[in-house]
């Protein structure tokens, strides 16, 4: 705050301290002095000048917390912000400190009168602000559960603190909320926030009306197109070049206002930088505008995100409306509309800042992935790589880039990519180093998994082929059928690091967190229990995954407070959340059964696959899994007459499977991937088509083919025989069923027919025993 | 489906013992060590799997070789029980096939040792060729199947893999041959003969017994189960992730270092509590006195633009006092007068102004709207409550005439729309009184 103070004023004001005042005071306001020096060279960016006058100052007030805490910011920043754990190690030393010292003054007043209640030394070794930079480093580490968790005690009493400090506390835990995707969290925050700062927020029409008092060049302008309609169309219908120029007139205005700004690095980017004066009332209303929005598009409440975005282009029509035409866009996405949304994306002007190109690009990359153009997203993400790269290595450090290093969560966006794309590997190692942000998240386990298996398909491919050796010639030529013998002969399976033992590990790991969070939440729901649940069994019917994950068909709390709408969206986005949870761990759970039939694991496999089926709500495709899972895993634990049991699950009549899921439920997948579809993939990469999913009458044909399997294994030859030409009736080429259909025709004598058998199926390849090579 | 090791041979280990298969001639005993001393005990079960699956064909192997390939099948295993033998039931199943010859069904039994066929390794002694010879089918009977698997059957080992698809694994032999159509390919026409043309469909024993030994696995056949791979879990637009730019959490400069807190330390907190409630006139006066002795103290006394509506309703006279020592810092004055103009009209908020408009000189676009504000505030309390409205209409009247009485406004700047207010409300004694002063300035 002293800042404000024009150095001249600066002068006198000590000046006249000196004079009047005792030698103590003296003394003081020498320091005081110094300090603000040490503050102004801090803000034009002269960090070796702050430091030394921070060294005299440690040599007069001899360990001061507050010159260590600021010496340690100013070396960071001489640093280039790169030591942010000497940084973190500094500024907790620092606090630890400033505890102790408290706790000895408050001991020393006490002494002297007891019984009184006083805060004298509060200001003097208060160590909020130095806990605020330490949740502000971690949050810049990705490391949001730490950054919150030191927040929530200054959360708690919030009301005494500073209301700059305050309000950067709020902001910083409303961005980790929407990190973590913590709506409940989110909230709790910003109730808060709206209370004390919201000033006459969500009351509509006063916002036309008010008089700008302030000489804010902005209010002239903005008069003209004060009619919100107005505005609203003219950021909306078209890229016209005005809109943008005066986004950008007043983007530079706003930055030269906040080269003002106190205690903080002199920013220039559009972007708010929170500081007491930048911070008007009207900012900050046009703030919390956009973060409901957020809060509105993170609980997937599109029809309310509509109507609050518009509100919020309103007020930001007379400042910086970028942000809210991103949020515009990104509702267009979450709405599909991805021409639209990738029109706004441009007329936000996000990509014209060093500092926001990449998550332009990522955002564009988003949209050109769900319109299936793999490889414009991929070029795109790359590219919005390059942008974060590069704004690490900016030199001079302009900004605190750190934080607007998304790198993390592009790399995850490209994991993703290169998993639609069928390359496990670079999906993997992209899905590795974003886990330092998602680590607790189950889904990136599963992603992983998937890397793993993914790979072990494409490494043995061979394996969809039945392998005859041709051995002699003429009337001594027999036919040896090799199925199994060539995994150590690939050498493939190698597939980097990934293995099938670390898809358990991964899967492994996504079920703890998932059971964890499921606990958790029922936990803290067990009161909201009743109403959650009603709504839960009317949505859940309608479908199982992809639209109905939408909030829009939430009521609509029309004229409702403030409160009302974003409580009863935070409701609704609890249920499409548990739903969603209840989905990967069906997922979690099929796919480690097969992982484990895999590693010839049987007991295990069938424990997965056990409560894979008692999972509640389960979908189709995932019990049809984990009955034939359960199924196989019991054979291989010769339990042929439970594994049975499995599959008759199924039957109708005595040798009739009925279609173990319906073509709704597979085009429910497919639609989910069908992205997967648009793009014409050659068959270079073509791998990706063997992650294409049975479809139902498929399905069915397995069924008929595990249970020929089972039969013959029962000497049931003749029944299994049936069976097996059902199969390949539906399933023809199928490798395993050839391979079951030629033992059938073997034990039941008919070696003729197996050779027919082969010979016309396609997948057989017939190696002629005399040629293999062998490095041996 | 088994995965299980594959354990292949060596081509010279196969030329090795397809050699052995040859030596019809030698002593067995002299054979079996040869086969024990060239190969290592590591790939006795590939090489037995390799002739039991030739053994199961009977046109592979001719009839010495096949007593050779029983005798190192029998050695790999003499060391162990019978019962241990993994391959026992192929030989119990051999020792009863009546399609085979007597010799060799009777050389089984001698190397299962059964009931007084005990003599093995006397006959072992001989070579494959005598044994053959000197051999007399009329001494010896023969047992029946169910027999032999009373005695060996049930103590049988599992084998290797011990589930049910590998148990039932089938290792056979597919014969297709490569002849001509409509010939016997069973004519020996079709062996190769020395030195003559290689024919169409003739085919060379030896080098098809090779090629087995070589290319045989483990595994046999066995049925196979249709395994599925997990459909990949679908991408929710929500999981590629949107991104938008964070509010810059920069890291803060501690500006309270080494900043004088003592002073002003008692006039913050009260005047947090008098953003509460009102303060006493100690109180009061306290606040007013650290004020006049720090003029810079109104600068961190804690009270903000966002504050001060609070301020004014608990202590007007605090928050003129406040709004005076501002007066030279024309930035902060312009944003606390905002605040003032933006706060619910009440009697506190116009005493402050009127009290404000003495002091100092305001600017006037905010006497300006701040009128304009009371007015409409009056024609906005309509919906409201008569007696409430009533009495902010006498509020604000009171507060105009005191303004232009004081000379605070130009009646003029302002003429129609307070003659507008006093004809609206003419209703209030009050505003008939402001609307004759109006008069009497016109």
């Amino acid at each position: 705050m002293d800042s404000r103070d024009s150095s001249s004023a600066v002068a006198s004001d000590a000046a006249r301290d000196a004079s009047l005042l005792s030698e103590d005071a003296a003394v003081l306001s020498v320091t005081s002095t110094l300090a603000k020096s040490a503050l102004s060279c801090f803000q034009s960016g002269k960090f070796e000048d702050c430091i030394d006058i921070l060294i005299q100052l440690d040599q007069k007030q001899h360990n001061d917390p507050k010159v260590l805490h600021n010496m340690a910011i100013a070396e960071y920043f001489k640093g280039g912000c790169s030591k942010s754990k000497k940084l973190l190690e500094e500024l907790n030393c620092v606090k630890k400190q400033s505890e102790e010292l408290a706790s000895a003054a408050r001991e020393q007043v006490e002494a002297v009168n007891p019984g009184t209640n006083v805060s004298v030394s509060k200001d003097q070794f208060d160590s909020t602000v130095t806990t605020l930079n330490i949740a502000v480093t971690w949050f810049h580490m990705h490391q949001y559960t730490k950054s919150s968790s030191i927040l929530e005690p200054l959360f708690q009493n919030i009301g005494r603190l500073d209301e700059t400090i305050a309000l950067q506390i709020s902001f910083l835990l409303l961005d980790i909320a929407l990190a973590c995707h913590d709506a409940v969290k989110f909230l709790a925050v910003f109730d808060y926030m709206d209370k004390a700062f919201g000033v006459g927020f969500g009351s509509h029409e006063e916002n036309g009306s008010t008089m700008q008092l302030s000489s804010n060049q902005g209010s002239k302008t903005s008069s003209l197109l004060s009619s919100s309609v107005v505005a609203d169309t003219v950021a909306e219908s078209s890229l016209c070049e005005e809109t943008l120029d005066y986004d950008n007139v007043l983007a530079e205005i706003a930055a030269e206002k906040r080269m003002k700004s106190v205690g903080h690095i002199p920013a220039n980017n559009l972007l708010k930088t929170l500081s007491e004066r930048s911070f008007s009332t009207a900012d900050l209303k046009l703030e919390l505008q956009l973060y409901k929005v957020r809060f509105l598009l993170l609980t997937r409440n599109l029809k309310l995100a509509k109507r609050e975005v518009k509100h919020a282009m309103n007020i930001a029509q007379k400042r910086d409306s970028s942000m809210a035409l991103l949020l515009k866009s990104q509702l267009e996405y979450a709405h599909g509309n991805h021409q639209k949304a990738m029109k706004l994306l441009v007329v936000s002007g996000i990509h014209k800042e060093s500092g926001t190109s990449g998550i332009f690009n990522n955002n564009l990359g988003c949209i050109y992935y769900q319109l299936g153009k793999y490889e414009a997203s991929s070029q795109l993400f790359s590219k919005a790589l390059r942008s974060c790269s590069s704004l690490r290595n900016e030199k001079p450090v302009k900004t605190f880039s750190l934080s607007q290093n998304k790198s993390l969560l592009i790399t995850y966006n490209m994991g993703l990519l290169y998993l639609a794309r069928g390359e496990p590997l670079l999906a993997a190692q992209c899905f590795q180093k974003a886990s330092v942000v998602f680590c607790r998240q189950p889904l990136i386990w599963l992603r992983l998994a998937e890397c793993c298996m993914m790979a072990l398909q494409n490494g043995l491919l061979d394996r969809s082929e039945i392998r005859v050796n041709v051995v002699g010639k003429g009337k001594y030529r027999k036919l040896m059928i090799e199925e199994n013998g060539h995994l150590e002969l690939d050498g493939s399976t190698q597939c980097g690091k990934l293995s099938l033992p670390l898809a358990r590990a991964c899967l492994s790991n996504g079920i703890y967190l998932l059971n964890e969070s499921l606990l958790n939440e029922s936990k803290s729901d067990r009161e909201s229990t009743l109403s959650v649940g009603m709504n839960e069994t009317k949505e859940a019917s309608s479908a199982d995954h992809g639209e109905a994950n939408t909030n829009s068909d939430l009521k609509e709390a029309k004229g409702g407070l403030n409160q009302d709408i974003m409580q009863s969206s935070l409701s609704a986005f609890k249920d499409i959340q548990s739903r969603e949870k209840l989905l990967i761990k069906q997922a979690l759970l099929a796919n480690m059964a097969y992982v484990e039939l895999e590693l010839e694991n049987p007991i295990k496999a069938l424990a997965a696959a056990n409560s894979l089926l008692q999972l509640p709500d389960c979908s189709k495709i995932y019990v049809f899994l984990g009955h034939l899972y359960a199924a196989e895993a019991l054979c291989l634990l010769n339990r042929p007459v439970e594994a049975g049991a499995h599959l008759s699950a199924y039957l109708v009549g005595p040798d009739d499977f009925k279609l173990p899921y319906e073509q709704e439920d597979f085009d429910q997948w497919r639609m989910n991937t069908s992205s997967d579809c648009e793009e014409t993939l050659d068959s270079s990469t073509g791998n990706a088509r063997d992650s294409v999913f049975l479809k139902p009458e498929e399905a069915r044909g397995a069924l008929f083919a595990d249970l020929a399997a089972l039969l013959a294994t029962q000497g049931h030859h003749d029944q299994a025989k049936a069976m097996i030409t059902h199969a390949l009736t539906l399933l023809p080429n199928n490798v395993q069923a050839t391979v079951t259909a030629v033992y059938i025709d073997m034990m039941l004598g008919r070696s003729q027919d197996a050779l027919t058998r082969l010979k016309q199926c396609t997948r057989v390849s017939f190696v002629p025993g005399r040629l293999e090579v062998r490095a041996s | 489906m088994n995965r299980s090791t594959t354990v292949l041979m060596k081509i010279e280990e196969s030329a090795t013992v397809l050699s052995l298969l040859k030596s019809d001639l030698l002593p067995m005993e002299a054979v079996l060590s040869e086969f024990n001393s060239k190969l290592q005990s590591s790939s006795h079960l590939a090489v037995c799997n390799s002739l039991s699956m030739m053994l199961q064909e009977q046109k592979m192997l001719c009839g010495t070789e096949r007593l050779i390939a029983f005798g190192i099948i029998y050695k790999c295993y003499s060391s162990q029980k019978p019962s241990f033998n993994p391959f026992l039931s192929e030989m119990i199943s051999a020792a009863c096939n009546e399609q085979l010859e007597k010799s060799e069904r009777a050389f089984l039994l001698h190397l299962l040792q059964w009931n007084n066929y005990n003599n093995v390794k006397e006959i072992l002694k001989q070579s494959a060729v005598d044994y053959i010879r000197s051999f007399d089918p009329s001494t010896h009977d023969f047992p029946e199947l169910g027999e032999l698997q009373r005695e060996y059957g049930d103590k049988a080992d599992p084998g290797p893999s011990s589930h049910i698809f590998a148990d039932y694994s089938l290792k056979k032999l597919l014969h297709d041959p490569d002849v001509p159509r409509g010939c016997d390919p069973d004519s020996p026409e079709f062996d190769v003969q020395p030195g003559g043309n290689p024919r169409i469909g003739s085919g060379d024993r030896d080098e098809a017994l090779s090629g087995l030994l070589e290319n045989s696995t483990m595994a046999g056949l066995a049925p196979r189960w249709i395994r599925p791979c997990p459909p990949r879990y679908s991408v929710h637009q929500s999981e590629l992730l949107w991104i938008d730019p964070d509010n810059k959490h920069e890291l803060v400069w501690d500006d309270k270092m080494c900043a004088d807190t003592s002073r002003g330390a008692t006039v913050r907190d009260l005047l947090v509590k008098g953003l509460k409630m009102t303060l006493s006139p100690s109180e009061q006066e306290d606040i007013t006195t650290e004020l006049t002795n720090d003029p810079k103290l109104v600068y961190h006394c804690g009270i903000t633009a966002r504050k001060l509506p609070q301020l004014v309703e608990h202590n007007p006279q605090i928050a003129v006092e406040i709004l005076t020592k501002l007066n030279n810092n024309k930035e902060i004055l312009d944003e606390f007068l905002a605040a003032l103009v933006n706060m619910d009209m009440s009697l506190h908020s116009m005493e402050v102004v009127n009290r404000l408009t003495t002091a100092v000189e305001l600017p006037k676009e905010f006497i300006r709207s701040y009128i304009t504000n009371c007015i409409s505030s009056c024609e906005n309390a309509k919906q409201q409550d008569k007696y409430m409205q009533n009495r902010l209409v006498r509020l604000v009247c009171v507060f105009l005439q005191s303004l232009i009485r004081n000379n605070i406004i130009n009646v003029k700047d302002l003429f129609i729309e307070v003659q507008a207010f006093c004809i609206e409300f003419s209703r209030v004694r009050e505003a008939a009184g402001l609307f004759r002063l109006l008069k009497t300035l016109e």
